[in-house]
């Protein structure tokens, strides 16, 4: 193809003026006059434009997301746990309006009792696991571990029209609310209910845990409490709701806490509803005698009080939980400490029916009995 | 000869000898008993048999091709090539196919009521051995499979998953084990001795980890060893002993492994009751000693990838120490 001149004078010019443009970018950029300031805002049409972009992107990557149902009440209380300390302080939360240092974040961070009617639920989700760019909206700190971004999302659905009653039951859980004298509020500080105390959604020793997918941790061994804090401290237990608060205990916060759950007697599970007895009772032979020819051993060969101080006792530990755990185990999510190790092989070896059915039957275990049933476990199978 | 060729040669004999030292544990053409014998003694005859036609036919097509011109006459006519081509190899055929039906289907211990019954059951990857005592009482082991010299044994030959086949090439040819299906193999050992037998049929991962030693022993030997086995594990004596059973009995081993006498009693897993008293350890992949127990209980996974034990990682140390002693201890 030959140019004709004009053809030819037209294209020198075109890129005479992209070339001078991207100098003149640079020179800009260069020059340091742009400001980056927070405290200027963008101009109103920067402002809509990066909006729109920013609600297209969620639109189209949330499309194929599911959602599960999010009117469990355990749910919205465990998503209300990590709430309190992972989002509140950017966000604030009813009664506890946004603080003046989130405040001055560009974009500021929005109020979501006002913003979250205005996103579909699959698209808060997505913007909860991978945060946004350019807004300071972090990531989700486990990316595997959807099932805790499920929960947050089911708490903040609520939000819109929470009042602050309602807020700080379902936030602070089991944690006694701050009435501290002038001295200590000069000497410790007011935030009785900050990120780290446990019991806004574990147990204490005068209650359970604040929702069926929260572990009671009385009575576990020291050591195991401990090795797990210090596994969710490094990431080697991923969730995003436990790693942020194990990494702020030092080592010897760690063998406190860790002692102090060991140190008081578990509270009984209820006593399982007549419906219930069937399934309980299949968890009872697998928790007891295990499958053999599927290659599942006994439960309590390792989750008993006789066990040794590595393993978690289950007795009592809500069906939630455990099966949550058990599914973990399974799709490969929970691996990297010693015990995990273990655990994933055998629960790859479980259906959904059974990790059902050994839930339910820890979550109505009476918690002084795992050494009866242990001895059930071997005198059953010594009479096959 | 160059130096480099004595160098060739040194090694060729090296790899000679490295195989004749095979030839001891695991050979068919080193039979020690009955049955294997009939193998050998067919594979001899049919080899040696073979190699003379083939040398036969070889001087014969020599001759047809350079041989002189009375002796190539001679091969041109039509008896030659209905003589050797068509009656000679249908008479060598019949006879042998009638002789290896009569050395394959004749058992010499068939008909010996003095049989000692022993189940094998293959497992994904190990065996589960079940002896009976007089009473008929069940008496558990793995891995390896001990036999009285001179008796007819019964082999019931299961399998709890897929399927593998159980060979001794010492003692007999291989038999499968089917699933859903009971195979029985008889085999008697002539003379005492160790021999090592192998899964000879694909059976998944760690299939080629899947051995065992067969140890021959003399009758009365035999049944010592068998009351011993019989009985359950000892009381540990010494502190470190004691804590590896401590160990053993709290860390969930029980919930996959028996150990006969105390509360340990897994049905999944090998049952460990003599464990330390077997001559190797993960079905005739490592020896049987604290080192390689340690390796096993942590690193299982690394020695025989994929078999179906999770690694036991949450041991320290000195735990695994007292673990593995224990182990050994069960003898």
């Amino acid at each position: 193809m030959r140019w004709s001149p004009k053809l030819k004078r037209r294209a020198v010019w075109i890129m005479t003026t992209v070339l001078v443009l991207a100098l003149g970018a640079f020179l800009f950029a260069a020059s340091g006059l742009y400001s980056v300031a927070a405290s200027r805002g963008h101009f109103a049409i920067t402002a809509l434009l990066l909006e729109f972009a920013m609600r297209r992107s969620v639109a189209t990557h949330s499309l194929l997301v599911t959602e599960p149902d999010l009117r469990d009440p355990d749910l919205i209380r465990l998503g209300a746990g990590h709430f309190h300390g992972g989002c509140a302080p950017c966000h604030g939360a009813p009664g506890e309006p946004r603080n003046s240092i989130a405040r001055g974040m560009l974009p500021e961070p929005p109020d979501l009792a006002a913003s979250v009617p205005t996103w579909s639920t699959s698209e808060l989700f997505w913007i909860v696991k991978n945060g946004l760019k350019y807004t300071g909206m972090p990531a989700w700190p486990a990316q595997k571990r959807d099932d805790e971004v499920w929960a947050v999302i089911a708490f903040i659905r609520q939000l819109p029209g929470m009042g602050e009653a309602a807020y700080r039951t379902l936030a602070l859980g089991n944690a006694e609310p701050v009435q501290r004298d002038a001295r200590e509020l000069v000497q410790i500080g007011s935030r009785a209910d900050a990120i780290s105390t446990c019991a806004r959604c574990h147990d204490d020793e005068d209650a359970a845990p604040t929702s069926r997918f929260t572990p009671a941790l009385a009575e576990q061994s020291a050591r195991f409490l401990a090795e797990a804090l210090r596994a969710y401290a490094n990431g080697s237990r991923p969730s995003g709701i436990m790693q942020p608060i194990a990494a702020r205990l030092r080592a010897d916060d760690i063998d406190a806490v860790a002692a102090y759950y060991a140190g008081f007697p578990r509270r009984p599970g209820q006593p399982a509803p007549p419906e219930l007895m069937d399934q309980v009772a299949r968890g009872r032979t697998i928790a007891t005698s295990g499958v053999p020819r599927g290659g599942i051993p006994p439960c309590l060969a390792c989750h008993s009080a006789a066990a040794a101080a590595a393993f978690p006792r289950l007795a009592g530990q809500p069906a939630g939980y455990v099966g949550q755990q058990l599914r973990l185990f399974r799709d490969g999510v929970r691996t990297g400490t010693a015990q995990a190790d273990i655990m994933a092989v055998i629960a790859k070896r479980l259906d959904d029916a059974q990790i059902a059915d050994v839930a339910l039957y820890f979550a109505h275990l009476a918690p002084d009995t795992p050494s009866a049933a242990q001895h059930d476990a071997t005198t059953g199978e010594a009479s096959r | 000869m160059s130096a480099h060729a004595w160098t060739r040669l040194a090694a060729a004999a090296a790899c000679a000898l490295a195989v004749g030292g095979c030839e001891g544990v695991q050979s068919a053409l080193a039979p020690q008993g009955p049955e294997a014998e009939r193998v050998a003694l067919l594979f001899w005859a049919l080899t040696i048999g073979s190699a003379a036609i083939l040398a036969g036919v070889v001087a014969l097509a020599t001759i047809a091709l350079v041989g002189h011109a009375p002796a190539r006459r001679r091969l041109d006519n039509e008896t030659i090539i209905i003589a050797g081509g068509i009656v000679f190899p249908v008479i060598t055929l019949t006879a042998v196919l009638a002789w290896s039906e009569i050395v394959m289907g004749a058992n010499a211990t068939r008909g010996d009521d003095n049989v000692v019954r022993i189940g094998v059951v293959g497992e994904r990857w190990w065996w589960r051995v079940i002896y009976r005592d007089a009473e008929g009482r069940r008496i558990e082991s793995a891995n390896e499979l001990r036999i009285p010299v001179g008796r007819a044994v019964e082999i019931e030959l299961t399998s709890a998953d897929v399927i593998h086949s159980f060979w001794v090439p010492k003692l007999a040819g291989k038999l499968d084990m089917i699933p859903g299906r009971r195979n029985i193999l008889r085999l008697k050992a002539d003379t005492p001795g160790v021999m090592r037998g192998q899964c000879a049929e694909y059976c998944g991962g760690p299939h080629a980890l899947m051995s065992f030693h067969v140890v021959a022993m003399a009758e009365p030997e035999f049944a010592r060893w068998l009351a011993r086995e019989a009985a359950g594990a000892e009381t540990p004596g010494d502190p470190v002993t004691q804590q590896g059973h401590l160990l053993f009995m709290t860390s969930g081993c029980g919930g996959c492994h028996a150990v006969r006498g105390t509360t340990a009693v897994g049905t999944i897993g090998p049952d460990l009751t003599h464990v330390g008293g077997r001559m190797s350890l993960a079905a005739a992949t490592l020896p049987n000693d604290e080192a390689a127990f340690a390796r096993w209980i942590r690193d299982g996974q690394h020695i025989k990838p994929e078999n179906l034990m999770p690694p036991f990682g949450i041991f320290n140390e000195s735990e695994l120490a007292a673990l593995s002693r224990y182990m050994t201890s069960l003898k």
